[in-house]
């Protein structure tokens, strides 16, 4: 018995050890639990679809040599500090080839360090703010876009507009992200001509916006901007229309293009406009996926949610470390570093390079809710569907 | 001076809710000497007992609130008897250690049966809304301070004028007095703290109506109460309502004036103040 | 185990401990740095708590204001980190100094709350700062020595703990023992309570600030929210209670302790870590409310009972 059971282990040990040579793990630290884990889940099932996908299509081929893909990942608990210890173990002790990103620009700023220390390339798909890329560290990357330029769209939109709005009331939460949003968009807004009647910080997790909303009716801007969290807008608009807010339209950075916040909502989540680096589109064609639209819909079928711009942010993040190694040809982190830079090919999330400084530049898509569904707006190509717009009053819907 | 009337509204309003909030917790503090930083916790579970009702059931919030009181209170009743009472006599850090470890478990365990999702109880009427003298009122708002204001009401008639409730007020100044009230002290410990979760879940049911809910509310809940608490003082109900009317005017004036990144330097500067200069409240008495 | 044999067996330790970085996985040494920097904050909280009898939810403002001074002075003046580091303390000792005196007045819950409030008001304060990098935070430069940190945190603790043993043994210690047990009995002793109380403040603050910048400077990037974490400061507390609070070498034992379990959950149950840990927290309230000291000094004699004496004892 004693014989059989040593055997086995044995066995056993020999077959993880063979397992362990034949594969490629990819680590991440993200947010299942916390504050953050309605956001963090995207992460999560995101890496783990995608790695899944990948291996169904037969690996990573390096060198000659089939690789399977692992994954491995930890609950930050929402706790950055957390995070960064929990990447030097998945680095250290869990022995992960390469890094997969967090969600939120203050958890990627924190852990990208992580990266840079050790020399292993992170590619993160949920952090955007430019401090993260303006330090020069070369092991991090990102594939969510400028933050600067996240309204760039909607404000050239605008010039489109009858009647064209010309003021423009500008509020924004005052962590890393959306403090660069709103550094951008106060260039943009000069730019185009328009008036800025309101520039305003408020504290992170704001519940009570009355007074700013007050505030609003009293200046009554043609436009209002608001760069936050998802709760932050999901309180801004109930609170906008309890106090009969009525501007011609308004647009939030993040929120608009989940399924959570029209749930939430409801029919108030009506004429409500947002911005989305990704279009799920057929035009997006994927590797693995077959295109944007398969993917979205193989998604919900997984996991009983649609996806948004950060499922597919993250799957895009996976595919270019595939990438980048087949390339590479060779496991050694910084040789895949140097192959990564250098990626140039299409995925369902949209073709997928980075700059010098280690950022993607996706043009972000305008978008609307009308009628309880998201509708593609405004792109670079110009207008795809006739806006809502001027928005009616709350009192008259 | 228009936007200064509707600032000023808009934080009395406010305020009562605050109010309510802070009311169950002043309440456990006063009576069982308990610091009960589980009570953002309870609001939440109130918010969600709110939500379920509404949009499984199609339950009203407003008539969904006496629900919401009741299962909350059972949960404190049973918190209490199940668990506080087992170190009533411990040192005062194990109640602050006892109500923070239940309020991560429950914070927990409001994630994985109700997941991460942002909820809102939003009935038609969640945004309506009437003008008076150019200001202008959200119903919603309107009702929410006089439910508050009734409750406050219900409660300060009940601690004076009902044997239970007099047996409570007893217990805050001595253990023992109790049972001259014919109830056992753990009765009556249980039953007051039973009392200060379903106050917290009706607070909570209206807090989903005029906010989002998740199950991370809690913790910021938790801190507006005790700031709320400590300025109207723990003696009697009415001052926890002036209490939260004052903080709901000083927050939006401190966002209109100074700057909305300031509230919390203002809430918690005075919460400081008051503690070092009126220990027993604004209305409190001196001594 | 008489002094001598209990001073010579914490002198081994120590010195296994200082050795670790040359024979420890990086996993280990890094696990290292964090519980002996929560070690060194449950120590701070053991002298105004555990000895002092004040629940302080302050402390983690002196570890903000330790990682804060350290961040500053390094990232907005480019200065040293051992000069940022003694700002750091600086900003600390101020605080306990200029906040200590009105606060410490206040007794109980009241105390209790007005630091609570304190850090709320603090974290405020600092995201409204330019200096600080207002709620964006601050980014460190990148030192790659772990075991420089190691050793660090390391000797802090030591530090800590060797004045904590003074304390425990001084006129100094015995008047803040005095304090807890009826602070009206001793004031009317001769014991001047306001500067004793506020001395063991700023010594928390000292200790707790170092933890900070070495915190800072290891992580790289501070925030607010991060900095002025009030469930750190929950943490010091359980650590020291359940280590025993008022005893010298209790709170070490608690975070190395408690910290294996949540290192342990986070990496193996990684999700229902945190629900765990609230329910060891419930359950050691309630079964060992004296701390782990405690547990070890009475279990040979009264065994499973002790549990269950426990419970009668505290129970309504």
């Amino acid at each position: 018995m004693k014989r059989a059971l040593g055997f086995m282990a044995v066995t056993l040990a020999m077959c993880v050890s063979a397992l362990a040579q034949d594969t490629i793990t990819l680590g991440a630290s993200v947010q299942e639990t916390g504050a953050l884990a309605n956001t963090g889940r995207y992460y999560r099932d995101s890496y783990n679809f995608a790695v899944e996908r990948i291996n169904e299509r037969g690996g990573v081929k390096v060198g000659g040599k089939t690789y399977t893909l692992g994954l491995k990942i930890l609950d930050n608990q929402s706790d950055s500090n957390l995070s960064v210890r929990q990447y030097v173990q998945l680095l250290t002790q869990d022995k992960v080839n390469f890094l997969l990103g967090p969600f939120a620009s203050d958890f990627a700023l924190a852990d990208s360090s992580v990266a840079e220390k050790y020399q292993v390339p992170m590619i993160q798909g949920g952090g955007a703010s430019d401090q993260i890329f303006n330090r020069g560290y070369k092991y991090i990357f990102g594939t969510l876009p400028v933050a600067s330029k996240y309204f760039e769209s909607t404000i050239a939109m605008m010039g489109k507009l009858k009647p064209a709005p010309k003021s423009v009331a500008l509020l924004y939460a005052d962590d890393a992200f959306d403090v660069s949003v709103a550094n951008g968009t106060r260039e943009l807004i000069q730019k185009a001509g328009l008036k800025l009647v309101l520039d305003q910080r408020y504290s992170s997790n704001t519940s009570d916006f009355s007074t700013l909303i007050s505030q609003l009716k009293s200046g009554n801007p043609d436009v209002i901007l608001v760069s936050g969290h998802e709760t932050e807008a999901l309180n801004f608009v109930r609170q906008a229309k309890s106090l009969n807010l009525n501007p011609l339209m308004y647009s939030f950075t993040v929120g608009v293009p989940t399924a959570d916040f029209r749930k939430a909502l409801g029919k108030d989540s009506n004429y409500a406009f947002g911005m989305t680096p990704w279009v799920i589109s057929s035009a997006n064609k994927d590797a693995y996926f077959g295109n944007a639209e398969d993917f979205a819909k193989a998604y919900k079928a997984r996991f009983g949610y649609d996806p948004d711009y950060h499922s597919a942010s993250a799957v895009a993040d996976v595919e270019a470390f595939v990438k980048a190694i087949e390339v590479a040809g060779t496991l050694e982190p910084t040789k895949v570093r140097d192959a990564i830079s250098q990626v140039n090919f299409p995925s369902l999330y949209g073709t997928i390079a980075f700059n010098a400084s280690g950022q993607i530049s996706l043009p972000q898509t305008v978008i609307q809710v009308q009628n309880d569904q998201v509708k593609a707006i405004y792109s670079q190509s110009g207008m795809l569907a006739a806006p809502q717009y001027p928005m009616p009053h709350w009192d008259k819907r | 001076m228009q936007l200064l009337a509707q600032v000023l509204v808009n934080g009395v309003l406010l305020g009562g809710l605050y109010a309510l909030m802070a009311l169950g917790l002043a309440l456990v503090w006063g009576v069982l000497n308990i610091v009960n930083l589980a009570h953002g916790a309870l609001i939440m579970l109130g918010a969600y007992v709110g939500y379920y009702l509404f949009t499984l059931l199609d339950v009203d919030p407003f008539i969904a609130l006496p629900i919401a009181m009741v299962v909350l209170f059972c949960v404190g009743y049973l918190l209490q008897a199940g668990i506080l009472n087992l170190i009533a006599r411990a040192a005062m850090f194990n109640t602050l250690l006892i109500t923070f470890g239940i309020d991560v478990v429950l914070t927990q365990l409001a994630q994985m049966l109700f997941s991460a999702d942002y909820r809102t109880i939003n009935p038609g009427y969640a945004g309506a809304n009437f003008m008076l003298f150019g200001i202008t009122l959200p119903w919603v708002r309107v009702l929410a301070f006089a439910v508050a204001l009734l409750l406050t009401l219900a409660m300060w008639l009940f601690l004076l004028h009902t044997r239970l409730g007099r047996g409570i007020r007893a217990t805050a100044q001595n253990l023992g007095a109790a049972r001259l009230y014919g109830v056992s002290p753990k009765r009556i410990y249980a039953l007051t703290f039973g009392i200060g979760a379903a106050l917290a879940g009706g607070a909570g049911d209206l807090y989903g109506v005029v906010s989002q809910i998740n199950p991370y509310i809690g913790a910021t809940l938790t801190a507006k109460s005790f700031a709320i608490a400590i300025i109207g003082g723990l003696e009697s109900p009415l001052g926890v309502v002036v209490g939260g009317i004052f903080l709901g005017i000083v927050e939006s004036l401190t966002a209109l004036y100074i700057g909305p990144t300031f509230v919390d330097v203002a809430s918690f500067g005075i919460l400081v103040l008051v503690l070092i200069f009126r220990p027993n409240g604004l209305l409190g008495s001196t001594t | 185990m008489t002094l001598r044999t209990k001073f010579v067996l914490a002198l081994a330790a120590t010195l296994v401990l200082a050795a670790l970085p040359w024979f420890a996985p990086p996993t280990l040494v890094q696990f290292g740095i964090a519980t002996l920097l929560l070690a060194t904050l449950a120590q701070g909280w053991n002298i105004i708590g555990g000895f002092t009898g004040y629940a302080s939810f302050g402390n983690s403002v002196f570890f903000g204001l330790g990682s804060y001074g350290t961040a500053i002075a390094m990232v907005q003046w480019q200065l040293p980190f051992g000069v940022g580091l003694a700002f750091g303390v600086l900003l600390s000792v101020l605080f306990a100094l200029v906040m200590g005196i009105p606060v410490l007045r206040l007794r109980g819950h009241y105390f209790a709350i007005a630091t609570l409030a304190l850090s709320q008001v603090m974290t405020a304060i600092v995201s409204n700062l330019e200096i600080a990098g207002r709620n964006i935070g601050l980014v460190l430069p990148l030192l790659n020595g772990d075991a420089l940190f190691y050793e660090l945190s390391l000797a802090v603790l030591v530090l800590a703990t060797l004045t904590i043993f003074w304390i425990s043994r001084s006129r100094f210690g015995f008047g803040l023992i005095a304090i807890r047990e009826n602070e009206d009995a001793a004031a009317s002793m001769g014991i001047d309570t306001t500067r004793y109380k506020v001395l063991a403040f700023a010594l928390a603050g000292i200790f707790s600030a170092l933890a900070g910048g070495i915190h800072a400077y290891w992580i790289t990037f501070i925030d607010p929210v991060s900095a002025f974490d009030l469930s750190l400061n929950v943490k010091m507390i359980i650590m020291t209670v359940f280590g025993g609070p008022g005893s010298v070498l209790g709170p070490v034992i608690g975070a190395f302790v408690l910290s294996a379990i949540s290192e342990t959950l986070s990496t193996e149950v990684s999700s229902v870590a945190s629900l765990f840990f609230g329910m060891v927290i419930v359950a050691a309230v309630i079964f060992m409310p004296r701390g782990l000291a405690d547990l070890i000094r009475r279990f040979r004699k009264t065994g499973w009972r002790y549990f269950s004496e426990n419970v009668r004892s505290h129970r309504l």
